[in-house]
């Protein structure tokens, strides 16, 4: 019964001065909408960058030997035994649900030649059919098709490389790399296809050949360095990798696989995410605390207009936390639901106007091809609205108006009841 | 009288409430702060973007013979087959003022086997000395000293040498094709081992002098492929080149020189798009800020109700009313100027001679090719401070204009009478 007079007189008050608290509460709402909009942008966007880096590489989750990683040797390649085992666990139903694509592949490096030069490249050899669902390249040819099911001998070379080695379609050229023997093995091949992904580094090096010819090119049989699988959710990597690591318990104590998130296969891109979620949350930091300095002002104001009744409040028996608490509660009140409001009326906005993706294509003319952290930045920003986000904003702002409220509910607090009752304030 | 006594009034009327002066201040400050540091953050990321993309590895002018880009083929050396004199071409490009120094380099392809492993390559053939001047990535080297000409002498990026576990000291095979055709190979003995953080590059590329190299791919010591440049002011290298291209008569002579902006595009696209970033802050920082004041003056407006009906009634011009609520608006414009600058100055002062870093929480992250450090560096903008600057006072007046008009309709009669 009591709280109920607390929270009425609090509400009561922020009605009594209906301009003022429309003023603070838009200036929370402000807020919330530029929170709603930058959140789900950069959610949007690191989703976008995690997807196409991955596909691009190794998959969200990958299965590999531990020396593969830095020493790239097709001797780290990963044993049949322990590849069988990687894929039969990642049949298993639990897994299954949330694996998108699945791909193995054996990559090394190698020098590819032609008439005009040669270059370091990276091979990729590929079963084309699971590649084609698991990367991108294969969206991304500008010449000719990429590897089909039964192709030998034919390789399908980034435009740079190709550019380099003054390759065409149906142009042959001699790759030469290190075999399962140790010995250097060259290969002929034939160019079906040119592919363009943007990102230089990839296609200016990388090649993809088909699986069964480096088998007997290197020697290799039917080996591959890694086992790698795109998720439906990026935030199951962890989850993923854990079960797979207790499927593979027996050969990654050995040490002949080791099970990695993409955090960790690719150190950059979490970088890269992790510095554009640093500035995003600085942004927001400075946001949050111009917008209490607002709220503090005018809570503080409200209790300095209200010293004859807070006067009163106490004379008729409120103790002093009280006279505190009903202060807080009006903070909260507002702010909780400013932040509401806020929270809806960013995701109505984002809904609205931006639920195809926020395009950026103008804005980066002449920067389509923008890379950062080893993927290619996309102009097209699709945003997304997790619910734990949206919590995680009205609780910013719950937080904020509750915290700028404090000094008020101390300074109503101390009012001097007889003070405060004298009839000239 | 220059706005008389109504600039008097509205500064003290400042004083009569000071904690809310100095919330409101308070908030338009940190309004303030935030936009100078993130344009100085932003900036000094673009800055240390393009030192490290002109100064790391590349240079910020790249002299080539023109077929040679974007194929780079190994027989398009500058002056075509026949190559040039190098030495009278350096001399001809150190006489520009603002070059400091231009360095000769060739390339080629190769593998380079350590016996156990084998890795694919680009051999980069450099004038060590010249290169040291020139770029940052073989000085300091991560273990061991430059190669010696002539002594078969290598070094190789930090990724390169894991891969193929080599170390100082250790020998590597170089094999190559060469300009005439042949299958060139040779003994190198691995003299240093170099690290940029540019991962691609660290793994793929190694480094001899150029002599070493064009003996290997069979080049005449006249033929290479680019000379860089470095020249005082990177953000003029444009002008630098066309200067340069228009002194060795490049057109006629085959050549062509390139500036940074021309050989990384889409860098250059980034640095533009920075810019406008800057705007966006502006912009959003300070309309969440203007809420606060609007606020503010209209509750100082507010409870001076009375005032105003009397200073109407003694004959001031509502107009003038308007006039004495902008002025305080503008005076806590100023006060808020005055705290952010006595807290944004020291602090970018220290972020710009000695940005901490911040390697313990992030790896480095490479932009467009470019390396980036993960440290608080600021750059100056100061397009975009002064900006910032006229975008809070603007806030200042543009907020409190609502409030200043209903104060200058204040009824007097009914205010005098009814209260």
């Amino acid at each position: 019964m009591q709280a109920r007079v607390l929270v009425m007189l609090a509400l009561r008050n922020l009605r009594r001065h209906l301009r003022r608290t429309v003023l603070t509460a838009a200036a929370m709402i402000a807020g919330a909408v530029v929170m709603v909009f930058s959140f789900t942008l950069d959610d949007g966007s690191h989703e976008q960058w995690i997807d196409s880096a991955v596909r691009m590489g190794s998959g969200h989750v990958t299965v590999e030997r531990p020396e593969y990683r830095v020493s790239r040797r097709i001797d780290d390649r990963l044993p049949d035994g322990v590849r069988r085992a990687a894929e039969q666990a990642l049949q298993s139903p639990e897994l299954a649900l949330r694996i998108a694509a699945q791909s193995a592949k054996l990559g090394v490096t190698g020098l590819a030649s032609s008439a005009a030069g040669s270059r370091p490249a990276q091979i990729v050899a590929v079963d084309p059919v699971a590649e084609a669902d698991f990367g991108t390249i294969d969206d991304q040819v500008v010449e000719g098709r990429y590897l089909e099911a039964d192709d030998e001998l034919v390789a399908c070379v980034g435009v740079g490389l190709a550019g380099s080695l003054d390759l065409e379609l149906g142009s042959r050229f001699v790759v030469q790399a290190q075999d399962a023997e140790r010995e250097i093995a060259g290969q002929l091949f034939r160019v079906v296809g040119i592919f363009r992904s943007g990102l230089p580094a990839i296609d200016q090096m990388m090649i993809h050949v088909p699986l069964a010819t480096t088998g007997e090119w290197l020697g290799s049989a039917s080996d591959v360095t890694n086992v790698g699988v795109v998720l439906e959710d990026s935030a199951a990597t962890t989850q993923v990798v854990e079960q797979l690591e207790r499927a593979l318990a027996e050969p990654v104590a050995r040490g002949e696989a080791r099970v990695m998130g993409w955090r960790e296969s690719d150190p950059t891109l979490a970088a890269a995410i992790a510095i554009d979620a640093l500035g995003n949350y600085i942004i927001q930091g400075f946001l949050l605390v111009i917008i209490a300095f607002g709220i503090v002002n005018t809570v503080l104001m409200s209790v300095m207009h209200r010293h004859r009744e807070f006067g009163v409040l106490r004379a008729l028996g409120l103790s002093p936390g009280q006279t505190g608490i009903i202060v807080l509660l009006e903070g909260l009140a507002l702010a909780l639901a400013s932040g509401l409001v806020g929270v809806g009326l960013g995701i109505l906005i984002m809904w609205y106007f931006l639920s195809d993706g926020l395009d950026l294509t103008a804005v980066m003319e002449g920067a389509e091809d923008l890379t950062f952290g080893g993927v290619q930045v996309d102009p097209v920003i699709v945003p997304i609205f997790g619910a734990w986000r949206m919590v995680q904003i009205t609780t910013f702002i719950v937080g904020i108006g509750c915290a700028a409220a404090i000094y008020p509910a101390l300074r109503a607090m101390r009012i001097d009841m007889t003070e405060a009752m004298k009839f000239d304030r | 009288m220059t706005g008389g006594p109504w600039w008097r009034i509205g500064w003290r009327n400042l004083g009569r409430n000071r904690k809310r002066t100095i919330l409101t201040a308070l908030g338009l400050a940190v309004g303030y702060i935030a936009v100078v540091f993130m344009v100085g953050w932003a900036e000094g990321i673009t800055v240390e973007l393009i030192e490290n993309a002109t100064s790391l590895v590349s240079g910020q002018i790249e002299i080539h013979d023109a077929d040679y880009r974007p194929e780079r083929s190994l027989y398009d050396t500058i002056g075509g087959r026949e190559g040039t004199d190098v030495q009278a071409l350096l001399r001809e490009i150190t006489v520009d003022a603002s070059v400091v120094v231009a360095a000769p380099r060739a390339y080629a392809g190769g593998l380079v086997s350590s016996g156990e492993a084998t890795s694919a390559g680009s051999l980069m053939g450099i004038d060590p000395e010249r290169e040291v001047v020139l770029t940052r990535f073989l000085d300091p080297l991560a273990a061991g000293r430059l190669p010696t000409a002539g002594a078969n002498e290598l070094v190789v990026g930090e990724e390169m040498a894991q891969q193929l576990a080599v170390g100082v000291g250790d020998e590597l095979v170089v094999v190559a094709s060469g300009a005439d055709g042949s299958l060139a190979n040779d003994l190198y003995t691995v003299a240093g081992i170099y690290r940029t953080g540019l991962v691609e590059f660290d793994a793929s590329t190694a480094v001899m002098p150029i002599t070493d190299l064009q003996t290997l791919v069979v080049l005449d010591p006249g033929r290479i492929h680019e000379i860089a440049v470095a020249t005082t002011d990177p953000s003029a290298a444009g002008e630098t080149a066309d200067r340069l291209a228009a002194a060795l008569g490049a057109t006629d002579r085959g050549i062509a020189v390139a500036p940074w902006p021309e050989l990384n595009p889409v860098l250059a696209e980034y640095v533009a798009l920075a810019d406008s970033l800057y705007w966006i802050f502006i912009v959003v920082i300070f309309t969440i800020a203007s809420f606060g004041i609007a606020n503010t003056m209209l509750m100082a407006t507010f409870e001076r109700r009375r005032e105003f009906a009397v200073m109407l009634a003694l004959g001031s011009s509502p107009g003038s009313i308007v006039g004495s609520v902008l002025y305080e608006a503008l005076a806590i414009g100023f006060v808020s100027l005055a705290l952010g600058a006595v807290v944004t100055t020291p602090l970018m002062i220290w972020f710009y001679t000695a940005p901490p870093s911040l390697e313990w929480l992030y790896g480095n992250v490479t932009l467009q090719g470019a390396l980036l450090t993960p440290t608080l560096r600021v750059g100056v903008n100061v397009t975009a401070w002064t900006w910032a600057t006229i975008g809070l006072m603007l806030t200042a007046l543009v907020a409190a204009f609502y409030p200043a008009v209903r104060a200058a309709r204040v009824p007097p009669a009914d205010t005098l009478s009814g209260l």
